[in-house]
């Protein structure tokens, strides 16, 4: 019997008035705050926000499987007339994995490593014990094939190691459907992976939604991937709901100014390179605080005085959407707002344009050559008693690559195309087999380290996960001055010279003294660029240096670094698998795939007119901000090859879509063309 | 596999020929003739005289350590230098004794100990966590040979409840049954507390990991959760302790057996270093080492089993 008559009968779950408190510490965390929104029969609704806005913690409550510090309260969730958050336990158990299910964010920690997935398939098909063993198998062999997992029947016996990362997060969702569930839940499901691979996750939920009938709730902050996938949007911020639209509504007539602020922030969808990233300024609220006024006033740009002591209206637009903010409706009504859609409402944090930089083109300052790097795989003993012969691979092979001073360099590719150990091979961590590499025109691979130890200082790698990266026992002030006590350098201030780099990455002097847990993602990754920069090095390697940052944070992150390197003439090596953020950042780009270079050139020739195949799969591949320019097809299928079997001809030749005999049979050499641009295919596109 | 055996063995073999090497240099570096040393003070010349035969003392020390070895092989470990009966079948009288009491103490702390910690961990805080907490430290704190002489004192002496000496009568399963009862509690006490602790904070890690939350989320029922899927990764660091635990084991029978005057080769090392029958010493010695091997090998085989991961790296 339905509660509530006014409810529609296309709804299929109906969230109401929900809160959720984490007891901590520091207080009680209010992450939802009253949030209501109905989710509708057979969409794709999409949940969006920036970390810990509580998107997550939407999925745990209706699941009943918050953390144990978790409390609701207040709120139902109604599934098909039963208030999910007041059943039994048992009741739940029955619900989970048979009417809802989930998908989760990371496939490589959420399989657990010691049973196959054929056991594992076997246990969610526990609840129907007159099914024989062999039908559930059946059951779990056809829902593998159906997710795109080739020779299902042979890979059901193999454990979540076997698998690579996007074969993982097939075999997640294969495990979520298997039971025919209404509803499916998926958290972040695409961040682990690469562009290619996340396409085609994407693609393969949207078929999977049709044909099974299913209602699906896609949890992300990737702006593209829920133009792309989803019918329905959801905008959470610091645990409230403060938009609500099809997805078309929201993308092209955003109605909050915080709907509209993310929007313009992604850089995919910015076409103007004019370089300097559009930002919110400041960041999430505290959560233990009570709200007064609107969550977003401290850092939205068109805050009235009202919005701080005022709750502002749910405005309604059509049956289901809303936004919440006093612009729309009320005393305060701005009929000139939203703005139109060219029309930025954000800043770009700091004034003006990006200054280009100087660039010396003929004087580089770091010049690879021909560069190979081999890793031995099995030791000389095992190789001979397995009868292994090749003990190496190539991780990094016939790599050339130069950077001049003030320039930056994107280097793309999927995981395991070896970007980061050219990286680290430049910086004379890894040992290289053959090649060259030279620093301000002196050769320093092999280098011994005890000669090396100075030029370390003028070359400086910025590491990918700065939090995990810092010492937690250490505060920042101690943090961003290790360097001149791993250099031992004497003779300064430290005090002054903690204070000289705060300011320098523009962090207030309080922070000086916090720990790297009490900072935000994007404090932590400042002090990162402040540690690398210390000693003044004349190169910076960066390792995704924005990857788990959100769009608001991660423009200002790439604003600091471009202005430090217009100040100092610094050459940045930017490492990434982001191609929206390289092409705003990257004077070149060289694409890497398996070791190889397959094309190098100038960003904006190489992302309007790609030469290698690969290349273009990757810029295709890249989820547009935009409903309207939904792609139909999946641009590259398969994936990255095991450096242990590397093709005999072209490396891409499997996955190359106008692969032929001679491709096959033949590496395609470095070919330069006129323009400058380097490419290594047979068939170079467009030509 | 085979590459992984090759090393084991050859890492076993490393570890059995350094024993043997310690064991060696003991008799030669403790100044004075390893005859008179070996055979005490009051042993007569023509004893010294066969002794010093027997063992090749007039060859190079490198010859008679490796004459030692190929003997060890091939199974003879020298004569006991009183009753003159060969060691190795001294020894395998009394294995058979203490091989029961290691597997009897283990195996009634690892019944206990896993479980109690399995279920302080899917509850922390609760009273049973509690408990097991502080019972843990307890059991732990109080050395077993402590234990040993109070079970002796009350089940034995006082209550009358269990035998207190001896291992019972040949023959009589029950009647040696009721003599492992004592010792096996007093030695396997401190193992309950240390394999509740292990398992626990592992199990407390392992619920926290990713895959637990999806299993829960596929709904599966919380038995199934915990055994088959928790306690199933959260076992393998602790089937490493209880293997290196069984080399700690075997020191602590010398107490059991000594106070329960039990047989076994803690008592037979114990008696023999007091009367400096050295061939004995040596001999019981090495195969308490290779038994130690042979069960760490063991554990490593089943860790290998429970974790695929491990397996295919062998
Ligand atoms: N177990 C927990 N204990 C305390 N705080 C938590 C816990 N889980 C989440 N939070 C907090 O709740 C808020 C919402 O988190 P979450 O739902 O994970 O956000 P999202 O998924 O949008 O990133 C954040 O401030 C986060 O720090
Ligand atoms: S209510 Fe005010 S502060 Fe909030 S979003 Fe609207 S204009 Fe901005
Ligand atoms: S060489 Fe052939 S297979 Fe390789 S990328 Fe070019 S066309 Fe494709
Ligand atoms: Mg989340």
């Amino acid at each position: 019997m339905p509660k509530d008559a006014t409810r529609a009968p296309e709804t299929l779950l109906d969230i109401r008035n929900l809160s959720v408190d984490f007891r901590t510490p520091r207080g009680r965390v209010k992450a939802l705050r009253d949030i209501s929104f109905p989710i509708r029969r057979n969409r794709i609704v999409g949940i969006v926000g920036e970390s810990g806005s509580g998107k997550s913690t939407v999925l745990w409550a209706l699941l009943g499987l918050l953390a144990k510090n978790a409390e609701v309260t207040s709120g139902e969730v109604l599934f098909e007339d039963r208030d999910l958050l007041h059943a039994s336990e048992a009741q739940l158990r029955a619900t989970r994995g048979e009417e809802i299910s989930v998908v989760f964010q990371d496939p490589m920690t959420s399989q657990i490593p010691v049973l196959t997935y054929g056991t594992q398939m076997r246990d969610i098909l526990y609840r129907r014990p007159g099914l024989p063993t062999a039908e559930k198998r059946r059951m779990a062999v056809e829902m593998l094939g159906k997710v795109g997992i080739p020779d299902p029947d042979k890979r059901i016996d193999q454990y979540p190691h076997h698998f690579s990362g996007g074969m993982r997060q097939r075999a997640g969702i294969a495990m979520a459907l298997l039971t025919g569930p209404q509803l499916l839940l998926a958290d972040e499901p695409t961040t682990a992976l690469d562009v290619t691979m996340e396409a085609q996750i994407i693609h393969l939920l949207q078929d999977l939604q049709k044909e099974l009938d299913a209602t699906v709730v896609v949890v992300s902050h990737n702006l593209g991937l829920i133009a792309e996938l989803c019918d329905d949007v959801v905008v959470m911020y610091a645990g409230e709901v403060i938009e609500a639209g099809e997805v078309r509504e929201i993308f092209h007539n955003a109605q909050h100014p915080y709907t509209r602020a993310l929007l313009e922030c992604d850089p995919a969808r910015i076409d103007d390179v004019s370089r300097k990233l559009p930002v919110i300024p400041g960041d999430i609220p505290d959560l233990t605080k009570a709200r007064s006024g609107c969550i977003y006033a401290p850092r939205c740009q068109r805050a009235l005085p009202v919005c701080r002591d005022t709750f502002p209206p749910d405005v309604a637009r059509g049956e289901m959407s809303l936004a919440r903010c006093h612009l729309l409706a009320g005393p305060h009504h701005d009929p000139s707002w939203p703005p139109p859609l060219d029309v930025m409402t954000v800043g770009t944090g700091e004034a003006g344009a990006r200054k280009p930089a100087r660039v010396k083109r003929d004087d580089p300052l770091l010049d690879v050559s021909d560069l190979n790097v081999q890793f031995e795989t099995v030791g000389p003993l095992r190789a001979r008693l397995k009868g292994i012969r090749t003990r190496h691979v190539d991780a990094v092979l016939d790599v050339s690559l130069s950077i001049a001073p003030g320039e930056t360099v994107g280097l793309v590719g999927e995981s395991g195309s070896g970007k980061t150990t050219l990286g680290r091979t430049v910086l004379n961590l890894v040992p290289a087999q053959s090649g060259s590499v030279r620093f301000e025109g002196q050769e320093i691979r092999n280098m011994p380290e005890a000669r090396f130890k100075p030029m370390r200082r003028d070359m400086a790698m910025m590491f990918q996960d700065p939090v995990g990266s810092l010492s937690p026992r250490k505060s920042v002030r101690a943090l961003i001055t290790e360097p001149f006590q791993i250099h031992g350098i004497t003779g300064i201030d430290l005090d002054d010279e903690a204070e000289r780099l705060a300011e320098m990455v523009r962090l207030p002097k309080a922070f000086l003294s916090r720990y790297p847990h009490e900072l935000s993602g994007g404090q932590a990754r400042r002090v990162g660029v402040a540690r690398a920069l210390a000693l003044n090095p004349k190169l910076l390697i960066a390792d995704e240096p924005t990857a788990g940052l959100d769009v608001s944070v991660q423009g200002e992150i790439l604003n600091l670094m471009a202005d430090l390197q217009a100040e100092h003439g610094l050459g940045y090596l930017i490492i990434t698998h982001n191609l929206p953020v390289v092409r705003h950042i990257a004077d070149r780009l060289a694409i890497m795939y398996l070791g190889r270079i397959v094309e190098e050139g100038r960003t904006d020739e190489v992302f309007a007119r790609p030469v290698h195949p690969y290349t273009q799969a990757l810029v295709e591949g890249v989820p547009q901000p935009d409903p309207d320019r939904r792609r139909a097809h999946v641009s590259i299928s398969g994936e990255v090859p095991s450096l242990l079997n590397r093709p005999k001809g072209c490396d891409f030749a499997g996955r190359c879509p106008f692969a032929q005999d001679l491709c096959r049979a033949q590496k395609p050499p470095h070919v330069t063309m006129a323009d400058g641009r380097q490419h290594a295919c047979h068939f170079p596109l467009g030509h | 596999m085979l590459y992984y055996l090759t090393k084991r063995l050859g890492l076993s073999a490393a570890v059995i020929g350094l024993v043997v090497l310690v064991l060696f240099s003991l008799l030669h570096l403790i100044p004075g003739d390893p005859a008179t040393i070996a055979l005490g003070p009051r042993a007569t010349p023509e004893a010294i005289a066969r002794y010093a035969e027997k063992m090749h003392l007039d060859e190079p020390v490198w010859r008679q350590f490796l004459i030692y070895i190929g003997n060890a092989l091939t199974g003879d470990l020298g004569l006991d230098v009183f009753s003159n009966r060969p060691v190795t079948a001294i020894i395998m009288e009394r294995i058979g004794f203490t091989l029961a009491l290691v597997c009897a103490g283990m195996g009634w702390a690892m019944l206990l100990g896993i479980p109690l910690g399995c279920l302080a961990a899917v509850k922390p805080g609760s009273w049973l966590d509690r408990v097991t907490g502080v019972l843990s430290v307890g059991t732990i704190a109080v050395p077993s040979f402590l234990v040993s002489i109070w079970a002796l004192l009350i089940f034995a002496v006082q209550l009358r409840w269990l035998p207190a000496i001896g291992a019972g009568e040949p023959g009589q399963l029950g009647d040696q049954l009721s003599h492992l009862v004592l010792p096996a509690f007093a030695i396997g006490l401190s193992w309950v507390g240390y394999l509740a602790r292990m398992v626990r904070a592992s199990m407390l890690e392992v619920m926290g990991e990713n895959y637990i939350r999806s299993a829960r989320a596929f709904g599966l029922h919380p038995q199934r959760v915990i055994f088959g899927y928790a306690l199933r990764v959260a076992i393998l660091p602790t089937i490493t302790l209880i293997g290196m635990g069984f080399g700690g084991m075997i020191s602590s029978t010398v107490f059991a057996e000594i106070i329960f005057a039990r047989p076994g080769i803690g008592k037979l090392i114990f008696d023999a270093v007091m009367a400096r029958n050295f061939p004995i010493v040596q001999g019981a010695v090495l195969v308490a080492t290779g038994l130690y091997i042979l069960v760490v090998l063991f554990s490593d085989i089943l860790i290998a089993w429970f974790d695929p991961r491990v397996r295919e790296s062998l």
